[in-house]
């Protein structure tokens, strides 16, 4: 028995460029069919992707209505269609994927994980065309909440300074595309232009599927997939390697609103490509930094400095990149960004506890033993290894990897990080960075 | 009950006791699971501002529940993170209109952590110093919400609809209300709200009942205790609105809008209307509505638009938000399918579907631990369980809907909230 691999998870190349995870995850009331399509991020079709997965979502070839769909799902017992874009690094990865109530508990004796595949099937698959192009109908209806919530970004001010700081430090960097689309795009997109955008992913991405607790019918739905991909002139492409952004001297931008708290994004370049083998060093560097209620940061600029509500770290490991988040007073923006660079250098040339190291390393272990207790977090965990270009081990490995972490590797790692962007937004007339 | 349903009760087979010391303990052991998550929950929340304590009238600002749910993490030694620490356990806690909840998430030493969790709400601690202390971390908290368009329609829709009932004032408080607040107040809170009786402790997962009630016993919850005499006070509301319009200016890129609908307070343990009424909102704004459709399709709305109800003691509405171009014509297209549906019924099938869509999340609850214990204490606290629950739904009728709908959502008890966006600048 190899005790490095998963006990209950297992992944099986299909074809070229396809593979198939699988899990009986018997203690679940649900089951869960996902198809990943991943690919490395284009500047020119980035807008095309980031609209895909609403148009995905809102009907297919076999039901076209976006409220029959909703219908269909409601007659599954309320079975979930999620249809989501995502940045990773300089990839991008579109999901399909389909939870539901398994079979036992229909109340009226229907194959319920049959419909599921043949949903989650259909909608990567056959979308709704009129004359081999998107509707144009649905097209434009897409088209306008697409341009909403990108006009709208600025309601949510926290993540509307992530973005601003992220977009800063990537600058013209693959890693710096906007997988969620440009604005100034969306009016002229077509269906036609959709179509083209759709082909090219299914015919050059790397495709994933992840059929979770479907007992018997999974294999009938690894050969409905393989039937699917049959009819296309596959020629899939690698994903982008990672990537990382050169250390710069910091860059510091403020941007002024009629708000009342002002957010503060800070963005740290590792100047070297993330390693995989660090990976479980990084967790623990994050949770000592700012990634806990451990951490220096909850410690000392919330709890002692009581400087702001939250303010947390986390690592990106595709771009070898750092960033911290915190909400505070205005007149304290200058204060909280100097608390945080000091805490970092603290932890870089001053002391690290015994204890704090081990709580932060005891919260970490405890929180990877229940990473199965959900479907997606079943699924999270292992398709980031898989992207990640790692073969599947099991979380256990990963527990012995972070126990073996040194307080010194703790160290290195976070003495790599330097500041490069430094993003404020924050009241009308108040102090600037 | 048929067999499929009995099935389902079947996974919720959840293990009640009522302690010597009044206590409610559930556990709903998850065989297959690694992780257990506990909740610790009092019916003590925001709208609880006026009470008398045996002689004593207590009247707190606003936001005193939610501050004393952030006190509660200390004592004398240190705070209770620093102890969930030594497990590993993860903690954290909430506070809502009606209730206070601390819980923890743990794979380890999980009969370490419930000693912790029933020993920081068992042993209150508070100075002024340590007041003054939280006040800058919740000031932010609250700061936080008040750039929150979202959070900003649901507050200014309670301000609009109640002349006096304490839903409208923030659950947090304001930074002016929690500086009034004092060790005595809170002090007066744990012993009016916090003795075992008032509390229900929920267990699910990794976790048996042996395990939490010898938790218990060590927190001395296995002895009797006497339970205060608590009358809640609260003034007489009007069911008449008290601002049907109101408009504010943020920083936000469109308009967004709430309409407000107020209506009689439901029975503390009525889970049956609450569920009818949020079918009903399903029904005429869900996405299987011919509303939702004709708004989206138009562009008069983002996916976002929807309806729920609120309901706590002395208060229930329905609270619609949004956001578009044209609040004003949305307010009149969804008035205008409320009184078609009124005429006409809801769309039998749509609310057949609602039902099925319920039945399903109460599967999805129980399949995950956080879940669980969520879904467990929040039932028991309104005095259910998830096998009453199962059997209430499938009770529901469209006659039921049709029925509620001719007595809620009227025009005069209605009110409406616009947000415009004020100009940004960059330097």
């Amino acid at each position: 028995m190899d005790l490095n691999s998963p006990q209950n998870v297992t992944r099986t190349r299909l074809a070229p460029g396809v593979h198939l995870m699988t899990a009986p995850a018997e203690k679940f009331n649900r089951c869960r069919i996902s198809i990943h399509f991943a690919f490395a991020a284009k500047r020119e079709t980035a807008t095309a992707h980031a609209l895909l997965p609403q148009l995905l979502e809102r009907g297919y070839a076999d039901c076209p209505d976006m409220t029959e769909l909703t219908k269909r799902l409601a007659r599954l017992y309320g079975a979930d269609l999620s249809v989501e874009g995502r940045p990773l690094g300089q990839n991008h990865d579109l999901m399909v994927s389909v939870t539901g109530i398994k079979d036992g508990f229909a109340l009226n004796g229907e194959q319920l994980t049959r419909e599921y595949a043949a949903l989650a099937l259909g909608v990567a698959f056959h979308p709704y065309l009129v004359e081999g192009a998107f509707d144009p109908e649905a097209v434009e209806i897409e088209k306008a909440m697409l341009k909403k919530a990108l006009e709208d970004e600025i309601n949510e001010k926290r993540i509307y300074c992530t973005r601003q700081a992220l977009r800063e430090f990537y600058g013209n960097s693959p890693a710096g595309i906007r997988q969620g689309g440009y604005l100034e795009e969306v009016p002229g997109l077509t269906g036609a232009q959709l179509y083209a955008a759709y082909q090219e992913m299914l015919r050059t991405a790397q495709v994933e599927l992840i059929v979770l607790g479907c007992g018997e019918e999974t294999d009938a739905v690894c050969d409905a997939l393989l039937a699917e991909l049959a009819k296309i002139d596959r020629a899939p492409q690698p994903l982008a390697d990672w990537i990382f952004m050169p250390k710069q001297q910091p860059v510091r931008k403020t941007e002024t609103y009629d708000l009342v708290q002002a957010k503060l994004c800070m963005v740290f370049t590792q100047n070297q490509k993330a390693a995989r083998e660090e990976l479980d060093a990084c967790r623990l560097a994050m949770a000592l930094f700012g990634g806990s209620v451990t951490s220096r940061l909850f410690l000392n600029v919330r709890e002692k400095m009581n400087l702001c509500y939250y303010c947390g770290s986390q690592y990106q490991s595709f771009t070898g990149s750092m960033m911290v988040n915190s909400g505070v007073e205005p007149a304290n923006a200058k204060i909280a960004e100097a608390a945080i660079l000091k805490e970092l250098s603290d932890l870089c040339e001053g002391e690290i506890t015994a204890d704090e190291l081990e709580d932060c390393r005891r919260g970490l272990l405890a929180a990877m033993q229940g990473v199965e207790d959900t479907l997606g977090g079943i699924e999270g965990w292992y398709y980031m290894q898989v992207l990640r270009g790692e073969e599947l081990t099991s979380v256990e490995v990963s527990r012995r990897r972070l126990l073996a972490v040194t307080e010194q590797t703790v160290r290195e790692i976070l003495r790599r990080f330097s500041l490069s962007v430094s993003y404020l937004i924050t009241k009308e007339g108040e102090v600037t960075l | 009950m048929s067999k499929v349903q009995s099935a389902a009760a079947r996974c919720a087979a959840d293990e009640w006791k009522t302690l010597p010391s009044g206590l409610t303990v559930i556990v709903r052991p998850m065989p297959g699971y690694s992780g257990a998550h506990c909740i610790y929950g009092t019916r003590f929340g925001a709208i609880d501002r006026c009470f008398r304590l045996g002689e004593k009238e207590v009247t707190l600002p606003a936001g005193v529940a939610h501050f004393l749910e952030h006190k509660m993490f200390e004592d004398e030694d240190c705070d209770a993170f620093a102890k969930y620490a030594k497990t590993g356990a993860n903690a954290n806690a909430y506070t809502s209109f009606d209730r206070t909840c601390y819980l923890f998430t743990a794979t380890q030493q999980i009969e370490e952590s419930l000693d912790i969790l029933l020993g920081m709400v068992g042993h209150p601690y508070f100075t002024q110093q340590t007041i003054d202390k939280e006040q800058g971390i919740i000031g932010q908290e609250i700061k936080m919400y008040d750039d929150n368009p979202d959070w900003q329609l649901i507050t200014g829709l309670c301000e609009c609809l109640y002349h006096q009932h304490p839903i409208r004032s923030d659950i947090a408080g304001t930074v002016e209300s929690i500086a009034e607040i004092t060790p005595e107040m809170l002090y007066a809170c744990c012993e009016a709200f916090y003795a075992p009786a008032n509390m229900v402790l929920a267990c699910a997962g990794n976790i048996t009942m042996d395990t939490v009630l010898a938790a218990c016993d060590r927190a001395g919850l296995m002895q009797p205790r006497t339970a205060p005499v608590v009358q809640r006070l609260m003034a007489e509301e009007p069911m008449t609105v008290l601002q049907p319009e109101l408009t504010v200016k943020m920083a936000v890129a469109k308009p967004c809008f709430g309409i407000g609908f107020k209506e009689q307070p439901l029975a503390a343990d009525d889970v049956r209307t609450e569920v009818l009424y949020d079918i009903l909102c399903e029904c005429i704004c869900g996405g299987m509505s011919p509303l939702y459709r004709r708004l989206y399709d138009t562009g008069m709305v983002n996916p976002g638009f929807d309806g729920e109800v609120l309901k706590v003691d002395g208060c229930c509405c329905f609270l619609f938000t949004g956001e578009g171009d044209d609040p004003a014509a949305v307010k009149q297209e969804l008035l205008a399918e409320i009184k078609r549906l009124r005429a006409e019924g809801v769309d039998e099938e749509v609310f057949t579907l609602c039902k099925n869509v319920k039945y399903g999340g109460l599967l999805e609850n129980l399949e995950n631990v956080d879940n669980s214990a969520s879904q467990i204490a929040d039932l028991a606290l309104a005095g259910q369980t998830v096998a009453q629950q199962i059997e209430m739904l499938a009770g529901l009728t469209k006659a039921d809907a049709d029925a509620a709908l001719q007595r809620v959502l009227a025009e005069e008890r209605m009110a409406f909230m616009t947000i415009l966006p004020v100009d940004g600048s960059e330097e």
